[in-house]
């Protein structure tokens, strides 16, 4: 019967009437809680309130209270300790105290009058709210004052009240006239009743035998003489005098007969009252009136009335005696299940118990005590007590820290997923154009498939195209630091995961170039086996780098079959090894590459020393290398791709143990962790870990540009056009013409590259430089700031350290001919001073004095960039760009990462130098046109690589508009914050974002459409073009409003060397 | 009533409107009671259906019940009701506050049948008792009214009927923003009465 929805019926008893009525959905739940979780989401929704409350920033604190309080109503029908109520009501009052701008709030005023609902003198409550000004102007005030004092039969005090709130207006005055008109409509008919009644009590009596009935407190013995007729009757008219429902009581008709000597004063009959009524004198209340009688307290009463506690005997009896001796009577109709539903879970509910007297103090003491507390106030809180008692229940600290943590938690997990959604948007689209271009490239490459030797390089083409989607991708998530300035973790591990893809493409595409599956095997790997060392080496240095992928387990099983084919392993060791295969991949994978520095994991060497054991199959011990190890290891850092392969070790299983046990894991070992596992699940006898040069260990870390997967790419097809592009100007610098040697500032040095590792210190020349951030190019190139150890550097500029893996001094040579062919416009956007130092395996080039921040920083730490600075930056980006074009020298790699802010912005003294505000120090990917004056290619450019190149350039496109492109790209991202898009429009290029909005949105509208649309025009003077088109906004007053907003980024530029330093 | 009793265990269309129809008149009385309309004091106690009821001894209130019960215990044996409404609404406003919806669904094809139907007249009664309990039971939910108020009857018929001459038509009176409670319903078999109340929520949460 329960379930049919009529629990408010079953549980009629249990509901308090409540004035303004019930919600009977919440009616329902509440009363059919059979199970814990109504009771917990009742505990969730007072929980919600609770916190609310205390973190409650808006202006209107009493709402809240309001609500909880009509929650607490509707949600604990039954009243009682459960509800709480009164000490909701208490609370909120002491709470809003004081707050003179309630006094006359509706809200305010039934919060009071339900809070006299509670206590046992409502009197004494409305006088003090009279008192204190509460509600004075509410009409419910006095309606509830003269309902109370009406029931209590004071009817002149009750019209006093009336009176009163009809005196002072109090709205709704209709209502209150209303109220009125019906209470003296009541009061007549009393007074009329009780002159009929005063005449003849007796007569009433009989009046109303004629209906059967039953006296009050009658005996209820039958009575008559024939017919005995037995008043047991409930029905008819009980002999109450009607009273309209008025707490008004008559004595009973038997009782008037002893009815006491002395005469009690009746009011009402009083003929000769005074004539004026009373007048309400509001009394000086200090506080509101106390006490509150609670359905358990004790009464005051003669303690010698005790009984004496009956013996063990008697009770016994007594129990024995209580089985009634008659059958209660039950209602036919009545059933089992319509049972009253029971209360709550006991669970819930505690056991009843008997309050100890005196233990509580009496609510309204408390509001009193807190009233006269906030008058005082002398102790001051050390701690957010006002949080953790503001509602009724008690917060705890860690609680109230919770919240606000949980708080901005959803703030930013709110503008993460706009931020992600966004993102994702921007990837689709990408990949839908990535495909599309795909689709055409494959459509070309059917087409050359004549030539064999094309067909190589143009698999290698096509493995770059395969891995443009994540280079894309990681464009865009480039972007993302440069909007926020913080890369959420999601991105990153997506990122990485999008690397293990790029791997994969990249080995599965390279092995397709190969011809032969024996190769392809060893172009991927390569086994070494002590026994016969000299045929291992002969084989690795055929292929020349090992490349290896060991996150794929798929690859790493096809390699294994191969290799066990060619190294004629017995099969059992393979099967063996197929079945343990599983290593904790991810684990490994994450675990390295989350740490930048590459620093001991313990997860990771547990891998480590299971995969070690994997391999520990039949093994030719060979103690002697044990020796070498540390050295080697050494030397495996500074090794670079160019130097002969005599590098590749073999390690033995026991040099990894001595290497996790004795030695704290090396960072190369860590990063060669891949190459070693992957070995293991191969499952060869030995294995040989070739280690990949890492000249920067990080190779698998999170940011990986786009030069870095070109790289890759270049590395895998030796044939690319880039490839002999390098080699040819390589094979001229490693001739070392004169010109270098001779050169001022050339130093060769006849050792191996120092290792260079941020936070570390690095000696070159003769001074040792602290090495305080780095910069990532490339694969193959870095920039490090650094400062020279013994200064302590107080500004933002510093050392550049420039480091090249190849010992090619290219940097150092364009450097040379730039100086030679511009003359005095050198110093202006290049460094004054630089030193090339040329070592075994590498180049150093340092420039001195550089301010360490760079174009990316400032895009990154400012949201909006003033209009001023942007055109500056841009202006002298052209002006830059037109020199080393003049000077026929293409930059090719124009990116925000490796343009450093000139002595114009960082230098608040250099206000002429207009023409300084960017230095440039990269020129990995600079061409030499007087060097190397054909060149056709544009694919050793990374803008190429990037969606707006593919779009852009074709085969025909002039190498000079690489940095067109690249001018473009900056100008975009410094006046919006992200990278050019850019769609085709009646053979033009135009922008995606709609500039016409923006501010100079004329001026920039006109400066893309120029740029992008150079269609193989002289540069030089086009860039000059711009220039002066640009010009026109600098006006008198430019420089000064240039002065004012390099001020102001002057600040927050310090801000941001701190956090870079 | 006595005639009812002793009758054979059968409901025919004629006895089902008179049990509806009194189930009416002492259902609005109770309502009236119940809900303050008129002052306790002028109603009495009877006994039916095992329940105290009260009714109102008001002489012109008890003339206007029973003129309203009698036209309507004709429609019903013509099964031409569709619903009974009664509606409370302030005195002063004539706002409504509450409103109490008989629907009254008729088996018309008893109109031409001529065999009783099957089913006990204490069953009945006690499914009116049920719903008479509930009503009084309602208390527990529904909002003090607050102002004087007054009642009216309004009787959904069929469309095709003329107006009585002491009858005029009238709107449905709904509330605004109403909360609705459905109560119990009972059936003779010929006529099913579906009761509810709706109450006014703006004063609620």
């Amino acid at each position: 019967m329960a379930s049919d929805g009529n629990e408010w019926e079953l549980s009629k008893e249990n509901v308090q009437p409540l004035r303004q009525g019930r919600i009977m959905a919440t009616l329902q739940g509440v009363l059919a809680q059979q199970d814990v979780s109504t009771h917990t989401i009742i505990q969730q929704q007072k929980r919600a309130f609770e916190s609310e409350i205390r973190f409650y920033c808006g202006d209107d604190p009493l709402d809240i209270w309001d609500r909880y309080i009509k929650w607490t109503e509707q949600t604990f029908p039954q009243g009682g300790k459960e509800s709480n109520l009164s000490a909701v009501l208490e609370r909120a009052i002491q709470a809003l105290n004081e707050q003179q701008r309630y006094y006359q709030d509706p809200r305010y005023l039934s919060l009071w009058l339900k809070f006299g609902n509670c206590c046992s003198e409502p009197l004494d409550l409305y006088s003090y709210l009279h008192s204190q000004a509460i509600g004075t102007t509410l009409a419910q005030l006095y309606i509830t004052w003269a309902e109370e004092l009406e029931a209590r039969g004071n009817y002149k005090k009750a019209d006093t009240i009336f009176q009163e709130g009809i005196f002072c207006k109090a709205e709704p005055l209709d209502k209150l006239l209303s109220q009125h008109r019906e209470f003296q409509a009541r009061v007549s008919r009393q007074a009329l009743e009780e002159l009929e009644n005063d005449g003849d009590v007796e007569e009433q009596m009989d009046s109303s035998v004629s209906e059967p009935q039953r006296s009050t407190l009658a005996e209820l013995k039958g009575r008559g003489k024939k017919v005995i007729k037995a008043p047991i009757s409930r029905v008819g008219n009980a002999v109450k005098f009607p009273s309209q429902g008025q707490r008004l009581q008559y004595p009973p008709p038997q009782q008037a007969s002893i009815r006491p000597t002395f005469s009690v004063f009746d009011e009402n009959k009083m003929a000769d009252s005074p004539p004026d009524l009373p007048v309400l004198v509001p009394q000086p209340w200090v506080a509101p009136p106390p006490t509150k009688s609670k359905e358990n307290e004790l009464k005051a009463g003669p303690w010698t009335m005790g009984r004496r506690p009956r013996s063990n005997m008697d009770s016994s009896v007594l129990a024995s005696a209580v089985t009634p001796s008659f059958t209660p009577y039950v209602e036919e109709t009545a059933q089992q299940q319509a049972m009253t539903p029971h209360k709550i879970e006991s669970s819930i509910n505690c056991v009843l118990s008997a309050r100890k007297p005196g233990k509580e103090e009496d609510p309204l003491h408390r509001v009193q005590s807190h009233h006269q507390d906030g008058q005082e106030k002398k102790e001051q809180p050390m701690y957010c007590k006002e949080r953790v008692y503001a509602g009724v229940e008690e917060f705890s600290l860690e609680e109230i820290r919770a919240e606000i943590y949980r708080k901005k938690r959803r703030e930013e997990l709110q503008t993460l997923a706009q931020k992600k959604a966004e993102l994702q948007r921007k990837i689709e689209e990408m990949e839908k154009v990535v495909r599309e271009q795909q689709e055409n490239h494959k459509q070309k490459l059917g087409v050359q498939q004549q030539v064999e030797q094309e067909t190589a390089a143009e698999f290698s083409a096509v493995s770059k195209d395969l891995k443009f989607s994540p280079t894309e991708q990681q464009n865009v998530l480039d972007t993302e630091p440069i909007v926020e300035g913080f890369l959420p973790e999601c991105f990153s591990l997506k990122s990485n995961f999008e690397l293990a893809e790029n791997n994969q493409c990249k080995n599965s595409n390279s092995s397709d170039a190969e011809i032969s599956p024996a190769v392809n095997s060893s172009m991927l790997f390569s086994i070494f086996d002590e026994s016969s060392a000299l045929e291992n080496k002969t084989a690795s240095l055929s292929l020349g780098l090992s490349l290896v992928c060991g996150k794929h387990p798929l690859v790493v099983r096809k390699l294994s079959e191969s290799i066990t084919a060619k190294e004629n392993i017995p099969p059992e060791n393979s099967d063996e090894l197929h079945g343990i295969e599983p290593l904790s991949e991810v684990a490994i994978v994450t675990g390295s590459h989350k740490n930048k520095t590459l620093c001991p994991n313990p997860e990771d060497t547990c891998d480590f020393v299971r995969a070690a054991h994997l391999v520990s199959t039949p093994f030719h011990g060979v103690t002697e290398q044990r020796n070498q190890l540390g050295d080697k290891l050494e030397q495996e850092c500074l090794e670079s791709k160019t130097t002969p392969l005599n590098q590749q070790i073999a390690v033995s299983e026991e040099q990894y143990d001595e290497a996790i046990y004795v030695k704290k894991l090396s960072p190369i070992l860590e990063a060669s962790q891949e190459d070693t596992r992957s070995s293991a699940s191969s499952g060869s006898p030995t294995q040989i870990s070739t280690v990949k040069f890492q000249q920067i260990p990080e190779k698998l870390e999170l940011v990986h540009t786009t030069d870095e997967i070109t790289n890759d790419a270049e590395n895998a097809s030796d044939d690319s056009p880039e490839g002999l592009q390098n080699t040819e100007c390589k094979q001229f610098l490693r001739r070392l013409p004169d010109l270098l040697t001779k050169a001022s500032g050339f130093k060769l040095e006849a050792q191996l590259m120092p290792w260079m590792e941020l936070e570390k210190e690095v000696n070159l020349g003769n001074a040792i430089y602290h090495i305080t951030r780095e910069y990532l190019i490339s694969q193959n190139d870095k920039i490090f700031s650094a400062v020279p150890a013994n200064v302590t550097n107080k500004d933002s500029t510093a050392f550049l350290i420039k480091v090249h893996s190849e010992p090619v001094p290219w940097d150092f040579y364009i450097l040379l001919q730039l100086q030679e062919r511009l003359d005095a416009e050198f110093v202006e956007n290049f460094s004054q001073y630089f030193t090339c130092f040329l070592y075994h395996n590498g180049c150093v080039t340092l420039h001195e004095t550089i301010c360490c921040v760079t174009l990316q920083d400032m895009i990154q730490y400012y949201k909006v960039i003033p209009r001023e600075v942007v055109l500056l930056i841009v202006d002298n980006l052209l002006e830059v760009v037109e020199k080393l074009h003049k000077a026929e020298i293409i930059h090719g790699n124009l990116n925000p990462e490796t343009l450093f802010l000139g002595d114009r912005i960082y230098n608040p003294f250099a206000m002429e130098k207009t023409n300084r505000a960017l230095k440039i120090v990269d020129f990995s990917h600079s061409l030499d046109l007087q060097l190397q004056p054909t060149v056709n290619s544009l694919k050793s450019f990374p803008i190429t690589q990037t969606q707006i190149g593919q779009q852009i350039f074709d085969e025909t496109t002039p190498v000079h508009q690489v940095d067109l492109l690249g001018i473009a790209n900056i100008a975009h991202l410094i006046l919006f914050g992200e990278y050019l898009q850019v769609h085709q429009e009646k053979d033009s290029w135009k922008t995606n974002r709609d500039l016409s909005q923006s501010i100079d949105g004329d001026l920039w509208n006109t400066f893309f459409d120029k740029i992008l649309n150079a269609n193989g025009k002289s540069t030089v003077p086009l860039l000059r073009d711009l220039r002066e088109e640009l010009s026109s906004s600098f006006d008198s007053s430019f420089p000064k409003r240039l002065c004012d907003s390099i001020t102001k980024l002057e600040d927050l530029l310090h801000v941001g060397d701190m956090i870079l330093t | 009533m006595a005639k009812q009793q002793s009758r054979e265990q059968g409901i025919t269309l004629r006895g089902s409107a008179e049990i509806v129809a009194e189930f009416f008149s002492y259902g609005i009385n109770s309502i009236l009671y119940q809900r303050g309309i008129y002052p306790a004091e002028t109603f009495t106690r009877v006994q039916k259906y095992g329940l105290t009821m009260l009714v109102t001894a008001d002489s012109e209130l008890k003339n206007y019940l029973n003129n309203v019960v009698g036209q309507l215990k004709e429609w019903l044996s013509e099964c031409l009701v569709q619903r009974l409404v009664v509606v409370i609404s302030s005195k002063e406003t004539t706002e409504v506050l509450e409103r109490w919806q008989f629907d009254i669904e008729c088996d018309k094809t008893a109109k031409n049948e001529n065999a009783p139907r099957q089913k006990s007249q204490k069953a009945i009664q006690d499914e009116i008792k049920s719903v008479i309990r509930q009503i009084t039971a309602t208390v527990t939910f529904l909002p003090l009214l607050e102002t004087t108020c007054a009642f009216d009857l309004l009787i959904f018929t069929d469309k095709d009927l003329a107006v009585p001459e002491k009858w005029e038509e009238s709107g449905p009176q709904f509330i605004t923003n109403s909360e609705e409670v459905r109560l119990r319903s009972f059936t003779t078999t010929i006529h099913k009465v579906n009761s509810m109340v709706a109450y006014k929520k703006d004063t609620l949460l």
